[in-house]
């Protein structure tokens, strides 16, 4: 008994030690991973194609994102006056209209304005002098005092259109708030497939590492017996659940390079014909990163999980 | 030093081991025999903790284990080389990383670990086999190799549970001269056998169990 283990791991150094247990665990579980590559490559396509699918959705709503112009500028409301109403009566509704809560501010475009600014606009001008009356009603442009919200708007241009003196009320940029919540329900829905994928992943992956797991029931066994630490027996796992979720992460940012590439020239074929001066934007570094972090993260908890489960029936035995 | 005061093991209403008294001094070398069923292998169980005492206290070097929590049971069992009758090694692998395995996972450095393997694998006669598979060798050297691996990490106590049962009386004799090897460095040997024609001619103390308790005949 010239010298017990304590004592050569004090002198080796306890870090040494760990690096090289992570060292061995990491290298022994590579080469078992890649002595089953069809297996291994199968692992990875579930998890990238769990991870692909939300990632797109995602990456789709970006894209959309930027054509909603300008979502900061409220929703302006107009509303067409009667023929009948002269200019100060207008302007009285103005301003009695002005001191509602639900409005912020109200402009008066008069018939004899907007005629000029029409066809000044419209290059029309001579042809509406020609005309023996001016057409265009007196307008007011009201500006809401909560534009994004949809309920408030509607309400508004509700109590607007009940007033008598109203003609027409037009909330041309209405259909902008309800992109935009389409955008947000189309994230939610984005994340909750993304969820569900995420968890399906889990859920394959745990299973999977709990069979890696089970394969080698022998030697756990034995490592157990001699006095292997939980820690380093799960170690081996944690480093092929970290290579299968990693993996599979890098996977599906390649899916989405691909993807991208794909749809490009379409895509920005579209963009051109709507005048958007956009472009389609690719996942980028930052995606493919994520994915990455993100596969890893899920592949260590599979297999955290798988081992915690499969330990602790060992145990009960 | 290894105690058991009044130790009793029940699974349900059967008594595994009943009120056993017995100790085993440092550098000591004993063989535990008895029927199958006679409460050998609870015995070992209890001693390497894979298994709690129903009532009863063991102690090792005077330390109580009753206490060791369930976090400081491997250490506790490095403090073991354990001999398997079906060794038990690990066909993935070479037999100089089955014999490594307990110095891996007490954290020594790789040259430490391959200096001491080629030493254990030398001391059982089996250097030569190195790099083998373990399946490969025949049912004795893979059993030699067990024991190189219990004995790598130059642990406190040797324990083998009937690490002769699977091989012929030459070989079987060669196994003990083995166990007594280490025994003669200071190894404190407990074999677990039936082999009672080849322990009576070996002069070591025979623990002999019957229904869980000591049976009469307990010679030195």
């Amino acid at each position: 008994m010239s010298a017990a283990p304590e004592q050569v791991r004090e002198e080796w150094g306890r870090f040494a030690a760990w690096r090289s247990q992570h060292r061995a665990a990491a290298a022994s579980s590579w080469q078992k991973l890649v002595s089953r590559l069809v297996a291994t490559v199968m692992v990875w396509l579930v998890v990238a194609i769990s991870l692909a699918l939300p990632s797109v959705l995602l990456l789709t709503l970006d894209n959309l994102r930027p054509l909603v112009p300008d979502l900061a500028r409220p929703a302006q409301v107009s509303v067409m006056l009667g023929g009948q109403l002269d200019f100060a009566q207008a302007e009285a509704l103005r301003r009695k209209i002005q001191d509602w809560t639900s409005v912020e501010d109200v402009t008066l475009i008069g018939r004899d304005e907007a005629l000029t600014t029409f066809g000044e606009q419209t290059g029309l001008s001579q042809l509406l002098t020609s005309l023996d009356r001016n057409p265009l009603p007196h307008t007011l442009s009201v500006l809401p005092s909560m534009p994004r919200a949809d309920e408030a708007l509607s309400r508004l241009i509700e109590d607007l259109n009940a007033l008598p003196e109203v003609e027409r009320v037009m909330a041309d940029n209405q259909w902008m708030a309800r992109l935009n919540q389409i955008l947000v329900a189309g994230e939610r829905w984005g994340l909750a497939l993304g969820g569900a994928m995420v968890l399906g992943a889990i859920l394959a992956l745990a299973n999977t590492l709990y069979l890696a797991i089970a394969a080698r029931r022998e030697e756990i066994l034995v490592v157990r017996l001699i006095g292997g630490s939980p820690a380093f027996i799960r170690r081996p796992f944690l480093y092929t659940g970290l290579y299968f979720g990693a993996g599979g992460g890098l996977l599906a940012g390649a899916m989405l390079w691909i993807l991208t590439l794909w749809v490009a020239g379409p895509a920005n074929a579209l963009f051109l014909l709507y005048d958007s001066p956009g472009q389609l934007h690719g996942p980028g570094w930052r995606y493919p990163l994520v994915l990455i972090a993100l596969g890893a993260a899920l592949g260590l908890l599979a297999s955290w999980m798988a081992s915690v489960r499969y330990f602790s029936r060992l145990e009960a035995h | 030093m290894i105690e058991f005061e009044r130790v009793s093991r029940r699974f349900g209403d059967q008594d595994a081991l009943r009120n056993l008294n017995l100790t085993l001094e440092r550098g000591e070398m004993a063989f535990l025999t008895g029927h199958s069923g006679a409460g050998k292998s609870t015995l070992l169980r209890l001693l390497l903790l894979l298994d709690r005492p129903s009532s009863g206290d063991i102690r090792v070097n005077g330390e109580s284990t009753s206490n060791i929590r369930a976090r400081k049971v491997p250490r506790y069992r490095r403090r073991f080389g354990v001999v398997f009758q079906d060794h038990r090694l690990l066909f993935d692998r070479s037999v100089h990383d089955n014999v490594a395995l307990p110095l891996v996972m007490a954290g020594f450095s790789p040259t430490d670990t391959a200096r001491r393997v080629r030493a254990a694998l030398d001391k059982v006669g089996l250097l030569s086999h190195e790099r083998a598979n373990p399946a490969v060798l025949s049912g004795g050297e893979q059993q030699r190799v067990g024991i190189a691996r219990a004995v790598v990490a130059r642990p406190e106590f040797l324990i083998a549970d009937e690490p002769t049962g699977n091989l012929d009386p030459k070989l079987s004799t060669e196994i003990m001269a083995l166990f007594e090897a280490f025994n003669q460095v200071g190894v404190t040997v407990l074999v677990a056998t039936h082999d009672l024609p080849l322990i009576s001619r070996l002069r070591h103390r025979i623990i002999a169990l019957q229904d869980g308790r000591l049976a009469g005949a307990n010679t030195r």
